[in-house]
């Protein structure tokens, strides 16, 4: 091989249909579905048949279709899902940050479907969306609790084997699309003292007995995407749906099922984070070739354009690491901390960038009735520096990786 | 298609430059600076290693092997030592100053000298920097006066490394007063030509292998042929040339970075405090985390803007690249080394690691071919779609001065 940064024509092509499309038909729309904290059903299933009218290059179908699959085992074949995907996602979230997320498929809840599933479970939860002629189809990941985040280990929701089910008992929080989800992928403890060991993955379907929808958040940005809380009580899954089947649990493969699921997203979300600030840089950039007299004797070029270049650069230097991350997922190769990397710093430098672009557009930035994209976009990118892990958390994962015998601060 | 994988060809150059920094640069590294240069016989296996002319073309003598390969080894030699490339024998900067400014035959026969044998032994050098800018005017205070045969060169020139080194400068000067930025050119002055005085070499904060000082030319005659007479845009190509300059530059501080981190990681990792490792408290290891994502970010935008220029993706695209590539690698160096030393705590102050050094090298590369702040304002030109304002990219005393 060879150091390259030249796209493919294919991947040249998939990205300018996509930007094509972000401009002319998402954009347009951004800002009436963070108003109806939504997008429309109809919507989705145009942008998703025209979709699969593209052909699978533009990974949008499943929303994170790629991510999550196991590397190539043949190091000669090597695959470009994660490099197509974390450029498709850039491109959709410049159109709309909420887009990717509410994009019909299994989500977040397919990587670790994909990564431990049984054949038969792989089937039967993504066979339902192969065909949304009967309405679209979501699947969901519920990790997060009211009383754990970031600590993950620490989760409460518990289950207990009766018969041939599982009894479920706990609360999961901000879970993206759990409402409308068919499936979500729940982590519960057979017995908190058993920290990691004790943790049991399962697919809970809609209907499923003793499973409810509790509130839905009202949030600072990303307002069309849905965010749920669910409800377990005594809710009865059947054993079949224990992800992975009994086996996989006889040693820490629980919490691992977890965890292996963010190397692969974490480029994706990085590539989403990394799309909406370059519409913000984008947008202040552009405003100030139209309203700022530039002669050089003005003193404020020179600020402006330093700010505008470190802003530039901040992206271009996340797009960097993030692509390097996908890549190494394509070869097969190990990429936690890469992974990590590139969610720390695209979080980072896009909200740099959105605080930046008002900034730079001076108090204009700040008017919403003219400027409704811009005060959109600060409001969105926040979350990116939170879910699918803190920076801090980022930061945790990073250094275990960089020094020796680091298990925990 | 997207790699971040070297050829085969580079790296196994990356490797011997890897090789070479360790075995020999990296435990010499004090010695070297005590000396304040670079043993002859460190230099002769430089020139061996075919570091210096790695990115000019074959048809000015140059192995022609790209700006891509020669930011692989460049960052290698610096990870060794990243004042070590300052005070290899080579053009120096000359050479991308006669790739962008002279014609292939002036460059040719110039840079000759510097791959046949003995090589290692000469320099060559830039003279652009200036302690004082022209009254009432752009441009540089030093001035060619067009004579019946040639050109007089009258002025002061500061901040050229290898000054007291070279054999060979490109002297920059004023050609047309009226002109501003416009009005320069440049002129390739001989060692011993009368008129031409090397001023004494400055003691830096850092880099100090390089040797850095000035020249004064008074009444220096030079033939018409002595003209750089280059590409017809002398503007464009100098501006070119102070961005490829920096790029190596910038290549320089990702090895400087690589460096200052891993014996900070390393540090960490084995000085105990409270009953454990430092590295495993915090705030520690979240500074190391950010360090190590400058080091990633920055290795991964050199490249890609080396890429740029040797991908044909067109000179806006390569120039605002380098932009980006060089201000954030500068100030990941300075933040490198800031860490490393803080993290060493009071032993990083002393000499008996090689932390302090890292800082005080950090500081100096900031300082060399183009500023961050130099680089950021190419690059916003660009994104701007306006054209470079020479007086806020081009090193002067009006923006920044900058060793060349």
């Amino acid at each position: 091989m060879t150091i390259e940064f030249q796209l493919t024509a294919r991947q040249q092509e998939t990205r300018e249909a996509i930007r094509g499309l972000a401009k002319n038909v998402i954009r347009p729309q951004s800002l009436s579905w963070d108003r109806n904290s939504g997008i429309p059903e109809e919507f989705l299933l145009k942008l998703t048949m025209l979709a699969s009218s593209m052909g699978s290059g533009l990974a949008l179908t499943q929303g994170v279709r790629g991510a999550g699959e196991d590397g190539p085992k043949d190091p000669t074949k090597k695959s470009t899902a994660h490099v197509n995907t974390s450029i498709a996602s850039e491109e959709m979230a410049w159109g709309d940050a909420a887009l990717p997320l509410c994009l019909p498929g299994p989500g977040l809840g397919g990587p670790p479907v994909r990564a431990s599933g049984t054949t038969e479970q792989k089937e039967r939860f993504f066979g339902i969306f192969k065909d949304y002629s009967n309405g679209l189809r979501w699947g969901a990941y519920a990790l997060t609790e009211p009383g754990a985040g970031s600590d993950v280990a620490g989760i409460r929701t518990s289950c207990r084997k009766d018969g041939k089910h599982w009894v479920l008992n706990g609360r999961k929080c901000y879970i993206t699309n759990g409402a409308k989800a068919s499936w979500n992928v729940v982590f519960a403890t057979i017995d908190p003292a058993l920290g990691r060991a004790g943790h049991r993955a399962f697919v809970v379907e809609k209907g499923t007995p003793g499973f409810s929808v509790g509130r839905l958040e009202e949030k600072m940005g990303l307002r069309a995407s849905e965010t749920a809380e669910l409800v377990f009580e005594e809710c009865r899954v059947p054993e079949e749906n224990l992800l992975g089947g009994e086996e996989r649990y006889v040693s820490k493969e629980g919490f691992m099922t977890a965890m292996k699921t963010f190397d692969s997203t974490r480029p994706l979300v990085a590539s989403m984070a990394i799309g909406i600030g370059r519409a913000a840089y984008e947008y202040a950039r552009d405003f100030v070739k139209e309203n700022y007299s530039l002669a050089r004797h003005t003193p404020r070029y020179a600020q402006i354009a330093e700010r505008l270049a470190r802003t530039g650069r901040g992206l271009e230097a996340a797009r960097a690491v993030t692509w390097r991350a996908a890549w190494l997922a394509d070869e097969g190769k190990e990429n936690a901390k890469e992974a990590s990397i590139c969610k720390a710093m695209a979080g980072q430098a896009a909200i740099r960038a959105c605080i930046e672009a008002i900034e730079i557009c001076g108090a204009e930035g700040t008017i919403s009735e003219d400027h409704q994209l811009l005060e959109k976009w600060f409001r969105d990118i926040k979350v990116y520096d939170i879910f699918e892990g803190t920076g801090q958390i980022q930061r945790i994962v990073i250094s275990k990786r960089l020094l020796t015998d680091l298990k925990s601060f | 298609m997207i790699s971040f994988d070297p050829s085969e060809d580079q790296k196994l150059m990356q490797q011997s430059a890897e090789q070479f920094a360790k075995v020999l640069l990296r435990p010499k590294m004090r010695e070297l600076e005590k000396a304040r240069g670079v043993p002859e016989d460190v230099r002769r296996q430089a020139h061996e290693l075919g570091l210096g002319l790695v990115a000019l073309p074959e048809a000015v003598g140059g192995a022609g092997l790209g700006m891509t390969t020669a930011v692989l080894l460049e960052e290698e030699i610096a990870w060794g030592d990243p004042a070590a490339a300052f005070g290899f024998g080579g053009p120096g900067a000359m050479g991308f100053a006669l790739l962008e400014l002279a014609t292939t035959e002036q460059a040719k026969a110039l840079l000759e000298p510097f791959t046949a044998d003995g090589g290692h032994a000469r320099f060559g050098a830039v003279a652009w920097g200036e302690k004082k800018s022209p009254e009432g005017r752009d441009g540089l205070a030093t001035v060619a006066t067009k004579e019946a045969a040639g050109w007089k060169l009258d002025g002061e020139k500061a901040y050229v490394t290898s000054a007291d080194r070279a054999d060979t400068f490109v002297v920059f000067a004023q050609v047309d007063p009226s002109k501003g930025w416009e009005g320069v050119g440049a002129f390739v002055v001989k060692k011993g030509t009368p008129g031409l005085t090397v001023k004494e070499r400055k003691t830096t904060l850092g880099l100090d292998i390089a040797s850095f000082g000035g020249l004064t030319l008074d009444g220096v005659k030079v033939t018409d042929g002595d003209r750089l007479a280059g590409g017809k845009d002398f503007l464009g190509s100098t501006i070119r040339f102070f961005a490829k300059q920096a790029l190596l530059v910038a290549a320089r501080a990702v090895g400087l970075s690589r460096a200052a981190f891993e014996t900070t990681r390393d540090y960490c990792d084995a000085r105990r405090a409270f009953g454990k490792p430092i590295g495993h408290f915090q705030a520690v290891a979240f500074t190391l985390a950010d360090r190590a994502m400058d080091v990633e970010a920055a290795r991964a935008l050199v490249w890609r803007a080396a890429w740029a220029w040797d991908g044909g993706v067109g000179e806006n695209e390569a120039l605002k690249r380098t932009g980006w590539a060089v201000s954030f690698a500068l100030e990941a160096a300075m933040r490198c080394g800031d860490d490393g030393v803080q993290l060493h705590g009071g032993s990083g102050f002393v000499r008996d690691y090689p932390v302090e050094k890292f800082m005080r090298d950090a500081k100096q590369l900031q300082l060399c071919a183009l500023t961050a702040e130099q680089a950021d304002q190419l690059a916003a030109a660009i994104e701007l779609g306006r054209p470079v304002d020479p007086a806020l990219v081009l090193p002067s005393p009006t923006s920044q001065n900058t060793f060349i």
